[in-house]
């Protein structure tokens, strides 16, 4: 091999096959053992949520008819007609709570507000993403079952449940119209749009996706949550029946006929029942996610280059 | 707005113009003005103000927050920065074309008519000036029969001379383009060059280039800005042979540090 002759006191090694340190097959090795351990990763996470369906599946599918999702619950039988449109009622007006709060907060503190005054709200919003749901709940209870005086009902599990969601809707609205890219708008307002021109014709239909893929994670994560409404509402056999009556839900459904279980073991089979069809819908929800991403990845492929 | 063009006057005055920040000034008093039927291309250094003084001339500096603004810049007589007048409309009156193309994640139509929508003009008006932009921008043979296409797809010189379609829409007096070919090849250099050869016989092109030769081929005068100072300007070949200042000479004859 030639030896060094170019200016420099740095060693120049000319054998393609060695790296800079000599090493002929050091990178190589560690190079392989990512390759093979990056997949290794993946199956430690897949494993775990492919199990967790299956032992569902196992324990709910073999009692699982019709009737489940179409007749109410009976005391350790039944149906789960009842906390399904429930959790389905509570996860509408949460979303739309949430919504509110969450996109309008997000969309002024990306677009409006002074960079300090946005910087203070992420924080506030991320130590409420961050709050337990047992305290979002317990606040759930002071503030709308009891100081309000809405009582156990759906009123006070969709706002209290809403307050849980809000953070990761805020979060969602707030990254995709921050991201979206500044020469955009500056093309847009040095065409001559205005500030609410922007806003409606350009940025929106670049960040919305992004939006609603928040709005899905937050459905997902939401519709799940069982401490928000073990403390705002209470198990009833019955459809919602007004704002302020109780609401039942497939989560406190889980929760109940888990306990039940310990006396009348009859009871865990409605239990996974229940979580089979949580799982449905959340998996569900992220199917969506998916597909709005992908799509949307399809119409605004070039536009961050 | 019915203010006739003057048939000799300029279409745009600059007068005395200076842009600082809280420690430093980026434009110091800078005069020139920009008559019809002209391309003037700004060259310098990278640094010396180029972006800054073009967006000084439609409002755009005034987006990046801590610039003070001094001096005058008169579009047909009226000071852009008086009182009453709306950055809005001076934006529509002046487009502007960027470093980097800017297409909409919209379809080729709707990016060139942006600027008219955002007016709320008639379809029919639309269609019409869609058309013609698109000629002008020397677009139109290439996507004439697929104006539903998502702008996105197209290649990088084709969206340029879209933006350049766009910013065209509203027929605007004044194109002001920052830099507009360095991101594309030589090729779509080459057609988005034929576009302004072109447009500079109807408007006022004002092009800010690092590009020497882009700026002797093109331009009726150069304006050459140093640190922020208007160092020279003049007629294209006499500045390019009979350089009166040393900067100017170092720079275009690639010697500047």
């Amino acid at each position: 091999m030639a030896t060094a002759t170019l200016p420099g006191n740095l060693p120049v090694v000319d054998d393609l096959r060695r790296d800079r340190t000599g090493h002929v097959r050091g990178r190589t090795i560690a190079d392989r053992l990512v390759g093979w351990l990056l997949p290794l990763l993946y199956l430690v996470a897949i494993v775990p949520i492919l199990d967790l369906v299956y032992w569902v599946g196992r324990a709910a599918l073999p009692t699982f008819t019709v009737a489940v999702i179409t007749t109410d619950p009976s005391g350790a039988g039944g149906g789960l007609y009842a906390p399904l449109v429930g959790s389905l009622t509570i996860l509408l007006f949460a979303t739309g709570f949430s919504l509110l709060f969450g996109f309008f907060g997000g969309l002024a503190t990306a677009e409006y507000l002074a960079e300090r005054v946005a910087g203070v709200i992420r924080i506030t919003a991320n130590v409420m993403a961050g709050t337990p749901a047992i305290i979002v709940g317990l606040f759930g209870y002071i503030a709308f079952v009891s100081y309000f005086g809405w009582g156990f009902s759906l009123a006070a599990a969709s706002v209290t449940l809403g307050v849980f969601m809000t953070p990761y809707v805020f979060r969602a609205t707030d990254i995709a119209y921050a991201s979206v890219p500044p020469h955009i708008r500056e093309a847009a307002v040095g065409s001559g749009a205005r500030p609410l021109q922007y806003l409606m014709k350009v940025a929106t239909p670049i960040a919305l996706p992004q939006v609603l893929s928040g709005v899905f994670l937050a459905m997902a994560i939401g519709v799940g949550e069982t401490a928000p409404l073990y403390l705002t509402t209470t198990t009833v056999a019955l459809p919602p029946l007004g704002f302020f009556q109780p609401v039942s839900a497939l989560s406190l459904y889980i929760w109940s006929d888990y306990q039940t279980g310990f006396i009348l073991p009859i009871a865990i089979h409605r239990a996974f029942q229940a979580a089979f069809l949580l799982l449905v819908i959340v998996i569900g929800l992220n199917v969506l996610v998916r597909i709005v991403a992908s799509r949307s990845r399809r119409r605004l492929e070039g536009l961050y280059q | 707005m019915s203010a006739a063009l003057p048939p000799d006057g300029a279409i745009l005055s600059v007068d005395g113009l200076g842009v600082t920040t809280r420690d430093r000034d980026l434009l110091d008093n800078i005069s020139i003005d920009f008559s019809a039927r002209s391309l003037t291309a700004v060259v310098g250094p990278s640094g010396c103000g180029k972006t800054t003084f073009v967006r000084s001339l439609n409002r755009m500096t005034e987006l990046t927050p801590g610039l003070r603004i001094r001096g005058t810049v008169r579009y047909l007589g009226q000071d852009i920065y008086a009182k009453g007048v709306n950055p809005v409309v001076v934006r529509r009156r002046m487009g502007m074309v960027f470093q980097r193309p800017t297409v909409f994640p919209m379809s080729i139509f709707e990016n060139a008519a942006f600027g008219l929508r955002i007016v709320r003009a008639d379809d029919g008006e639309v269609d019409r000036a869609v058309a013609e932009a698109l000629q002008r921008a020397g677009l139109w043979d290439e996507v004439k029969d697929e104006l539903d296409r998502p702008a996105l797809a197209l290649s990088g010189g084709q969206q340029q001379r879209l933006c350049i379609a766009r910013a065209l829409a509203v027929r605007p007096r004044v194109l002001l383009l920052d830099e507009p070919t360095s991101a594309l090849d030589p090729g779509a250099t080459q057609r988005v060059e034929a576009t302004l050869q072109r447009l500079k016989e109807d408007i006022v092109l004002v092009l800010v280039t690092h590009n020497v030769g882009q700026a002797a081929r093109l331009s009726d005068r150069i304006a050459f800005l140093h640190s922020g100072r208007l160092v020279e300007v003049g007629a294209t070949a006499d500045i390019l042979e009979r350089p009166r200042e040393k900067l100017t000479e170092q720079f275009i004859t690639g010697r500047y540090e």
